[in-house]
């Protein structure tokens, strides 16, 4: 067998061991990952907690908004009625599907992956808790900041794609869009966090042994998530951005009078947009693919397929953002294309929906409350999927573009490939983490309830939709035969609403929280997170040989409680897990895991006042907030990075592990990379906005300054590289005390003096941001590299700040490593900046 | 780093032809033009991914566990795929 580390696989034949484990190994794992209580409770960081608690939250987002639905389904029972004035219907709608896209469905599945993923990956907790605290904390404070606007008038009401011009400051004046635009690019925050944190942990965690071919559907549908994520979210940050800056500084990147498109805003929005569909449908996708073996009692057919069509959709997910773009006039080879690739979307999909299909058939599957819930996804979904391939097909979509017919399409494909799964997923996995499961006899009647209340409300909408009713009108006119329809679909929303009630009076009932006395593997499943858990996960970490440990090994759980695999005990006697290899899981190093901390939760709190304040334009606070929250975070990370006293431990059975790596394989190097993919696609997306804008309106471009500017310009990114560069390399020389600190400053306000001569060298051509499409974008950039400097800067004082506390660990440091990766990225940055703007010719 | 773009060599394929068409259809319209460069765009994808396809059914061959043989599967699977995937999106060149 091939190893990927040089670690020897036969190594794994020692476990399960045979001696008697010591006395007192339990106890002080209890102690080491015990939860602080009373007010304290808020610092816990650990998986259990803010897992649950995330995806309470997101229940309660969902909850939220499906009240703002039945206020709107009532508006429209019947013609003319006059219980919402238009302007608060406009609010409703748009809050309805902000609140369901961004509080609760993205949300949601990251939740589920917080709680689930370390006990079915078998790994002590996910890499980074207190981002996961942070994440949580960020999400839920903004999150309900945002949905209060509701309540003083001033939620935003552009519908949740926010289009300019409708959003601009000329038509929507007063600060109900900038709720929407701030608090928008705040939850991404949180979203992004998350994903980092599942892109590492999946990678990087897994149980020894578990290889790739080996992994749980679910750990595959979560790193596809959250690739997705990295990915597409960047689009919307940056939309957001420029909106913002337009409708605060008037900046003219929307404005046509200017240089500006509104369809940039379409383009980025939905580069964003339509691959979040499949963001959120994915890891309910591999929930459902998790779960059908345990109901079904068999293996899953075509499991390999499955992690294809996982893979594919991410990939042609990101060619399909315009087909919501037909009715705009685009070239007919461009609808092709868009076209074309819309209808291939569907293939691997479809694929995923034969799997689960003969994974029943091949089956015995028992029609308790999950399995109803999986299958009536399926059906669901499979209706909507029907549809979406028919608007795939431009004249269709041309026909009902923007009536009801879209709007029943896209809630078959939500409530069937995501929120039928989640209910599924809480039925099933209820028992991981209560001491009682639900009621399967009141979750038949929240099912069929759910069931007929879905489709009663929006089979009708596809007539609705046919008619001729556009979607987002407050009301109708009677005699134009859309009463009936509307009325049905009225009622249907009110049976849903009724079985989600029924859900809640089921939780009440039976829900009592639990970690270590849980109820335990009611359905069967064969995967890890079934194994007996603590707050400390497993007792000990097993080593995996197929892709359902539990059933090809009764004797698991037994052996793993007896603490009979690796890391049995503390090593260190802190939190720790094994970090392992990215394709085989082989163990290669202990990582030491922060405890709990008020420090995320401060940094949330902060993190939400800064953009809220900034929201109500109360700027001076504002930005004392965002100056806290950068200090909270630096004060959480301040305890994290150091060598502990056991440079090596034994991991069980004379597996010797360090404590303490640098360099390209350890997890902070990784969520660095990540981190940097994320900053490089919004730079992408800033780059196709400087070529799409010049694309469409040449007439408004000047000519770039002398090609002479570059000389300077690259000569001061290439001092910040060398500097950062030397301040890493003379660590491992044996550098003086604070040499790091200096060189990596030095860097860095060397990369400041480079972005601000390429400012000025635009400048002094004598443009002005609020003219042109071109100055403004200009400037974006320029705000973009200062943003980078600015962290380049505090990267260097946080190492002088350890440096002088000698934290700075020698003769290689993971926090020098890592703001060496930055700055060597910010002068590439800076660089290709310089680049593509002076690439383009002027008209003027 | 090889086994991820043996397992994912396909979809890049694909991902890089169907930009490269964007770019080419929203530079050169619905022209002439745009249509030979959208057929030699897709001749040379399907190129890069039989080449891919003979990679993966070579380290297929050359496997010496579970987990280098599912890699070879999986990224000949998304090759094949692929081939069909660059196939169908260079067709809206010919027929729009």
């Amino acid at each position: 067998m091939s190893s990927e580390t040089g670690f020897d696989p036969e190594l794994y034949d020692r476990f399960p061991t045979r001696e008697p484990r010591p006395d007192g190994e339990l106890a002080e794992l209890e102690r080491v990952w015990h939860a602080p209580s009373g007010w304290a409770r808020f610092t816990v960081v650990n998986n259990n907690y803010v897992g649950l608690w995330y995806v309470g939250a997101s229940f309660l987002f969902f909850l939220l908004a499906g009240c703002l639905a039945l206020l709107m389904r009532a508006q429209l029972a019947l013609p003319l009625q006059g219980l919402l004035p238009e302007h608060v219907y406009n609010q409703l709608f748009t809050m309805h599907g902000t609140v369901m896209m961004f509080l609760f469905a993205v949300p949601a599945m990251e939740a589920v992956g917080v709680l689930l993923l370390p006990q079915m990956l078998a790994a002590r907790d996910l890499p980074f808790p207190r981002l996961s605290a942070y994440a949580f904390w960020a999400y839920f404070i903004g999150g309900l900041s945002f949905f209060l606007s509701v309540f003083v008038g001033l939620a935003p009401d552009g519908g949740w794609f926010m289009y300019p011009p409708l959003t601009s400051s000329t038509y929507s004046p007063g600060i109900n869009a900038d709720f929407w635009l701030l608090g928008i690019g705040y939850i991404e925050i949180s979203a992004i966090a998350g994903a980092i944190e599942i892109i590492v942990g999946v990678l990087r965690t897994r149980a020894p042994g578990m290889t790739l071919d080996k992994m749980p559907l679910f750990a595959w549908g979560m790193l596809v998530f959250a690739g997705m994520v990295v990915i597409a979210f960047p689009a919307v940050i940056l939309c957001t951005l420029l909106l913002e800056l337009e409708r605060a500084l008037n900046w003219p990147f929307f404005d046509p009078t200017r240089g500006g498109d509104a369809l940039l805003w379409q383009h980025l929005f939905w580069f964003f947009g339509h691959p979040e569909v499949y963001i959120i449908f994915l890891p309910a996708a591999s929930l459902v693919s998790t779960m059908i073996p345990a109901l079904a009692k068999t293996e899953l057919v075509g499991h390999n397929l499955v992690v294809l069509a996982f893979l594919a959709t991410a990939f042609i997910s990101f060619g399909v953002w315009s087909h919501h773009m037909f009715a705009t006039g685009m070239p007919a080879i461009s609808v092709g294309f868009f076209s074309a690739a819309s209808m291939a979307v569907s293939v691997p999909a479809g694929i995923q929906v034969f799997a689960w299909i003969a994974t029943f058939a091949a089956g015995k599957p028992r029609f308790n409350t999950p399995t109803l819930f999986v299958v009536g996804g399926l059906f669901t979904f499979v209706m909507g999927g029907l549809t979406g391939v028919m608007t795939a097909m431009v004249p269709l979509d041309w026909q009902v573009h923007d009536s009801y017919f879209v709007v029943a399409h896209l809630h078959y494909v939500l409530i069937g490939g995501a929120v039928f799964p989640l209910f599924a997923a809480f039925y099933y996995w209820t028992p991981m983490v209560s001491a009682r499961p639900l009621s399967e006899r009141l979750g038949k009647w929240v099912f069929w309830l759910m069931f007929a209340g879905t489709h009663l409300t929006f089979l009708p909408m596809h007539l609705t939709g046919l008619m001729g009713m556009p979607r987002r009108v407050y009301t109708y006119l009677p005699g134009r035969e859309l009463s009936a329809t509307n009325f049905i679909s009225t009622v249907g929303a009110f049976v849903l609403a009724t079985g989600v009630l029924l859900f809640l009076v089921d939780l009440a009932r039976n829900f009592r929280m639990a970690i270590a006395r849980n109820a335990g593997n009611v359905y069967g499943g064969g995967t890890l997170e079934w194994l007996p858990t603590g707050l400390y996960s497993t007792r000990s970490i097993p080593v995996v040989h197929s892709r359902q440990p539990l059933w090809d090994d009764p004797k698991l759980s037994e052996s793993v409680e007896q603490g009979r695999y690796l890391l049995p005990n503390s090593a260190t006697g802190r939190r720790e897990t094994i970090i392992t290899s990215p394709l085989r899981a082989e163990p290669e190093y202990l990582q030491i895991m922060p405890g709990p901390s008020a420090w995320p939760l401060f940094a949330a709190i902060f993190t939400a006042g800064f953009f809220m304040l900034l929201t109500v334009k109360a700027s001076g606070v504002g930005v004392a907030c965002g100056v806290l929250a950068v200090l909270c975070v630096l004060r959480w990370l301040w305890e994290t990075d150091r060598q502990v006293a056991d440079v090596q431990v034994d991991a069980g059975a004379g597996i010797r592990l360090p404590t303490y790596v640098t360099g390209p394989n350890t997890h902070g190097w990784w969520a660095m990379i990540v981190l940097l993919v994320v900053i490089g696609m919004i730079f992408l997306m800033t780059l196709f906005s400087y070529v799409y804008l010049f694309g469409v309106h040449p007439q408004f471009w000047i000519a770039p300054p002398d090609w002479g500017w570059i000389v300077p310009i690259f000569g001061l990114y290439a001092i910040g590289v060398g500097a950062a560069w030397l301040a890493r390399r003379s660590m491992a020389k044996g550098a003086r005390l604070w040499t790091p600190a200096v060189l990596l400053l030095t860097g860095s306000l060397a990369l400041t003096a480079g972005a601000a001569i390429d400012l000025w060298s635009w400048r002094s051509l004598g443009i002005d941001p609020e003219f042109t499409s071109q100055a403004a974008l200009i400037h974006a950039f320029a705000v973009e590299q200062a943003l980078l400097c600015a962290i380049g800067v505090l990267f260097a004082l946080y190492i002088a700040a350890r440096t002088s506390r000698g934290l700075v660990t020698r003769p290689r440091n993971t926090s020098v490593d890592l703001a060496t990766i930055f700055l060597v990225y910010a002068a590439a940055q800076g660089c290709a900046t310089a680049l593509v703007t002076r690439a383009l010719p002027g008209a003027m | 780093m090889r086994a991820w773009l043996l397992l994912l060599g396909g979809l890049i394929v694909w991902a890089a032809q169907f930009f490269l068409l964007y770019a080419i259809g929203s530079i050169f319209l619905t022209t002439p033009t745009a249509r030979v460069l959208t057929g030699a765009a897709t001749v040379a994808a399907v190129a890069a991914d039989v080449w891919l396809l003979s990679q993966a059914r070579r380290a297929g061959a050359t496997a010496t566990d579970g987990l280098q043989r599912w890699l070879a599967y999986c990224g000949g699977m998304l090759a094949g795929l692929s081939i069909i995937a660059v196939s169908w999106q260079g067709l809206p060149a010919l027929l729009a």
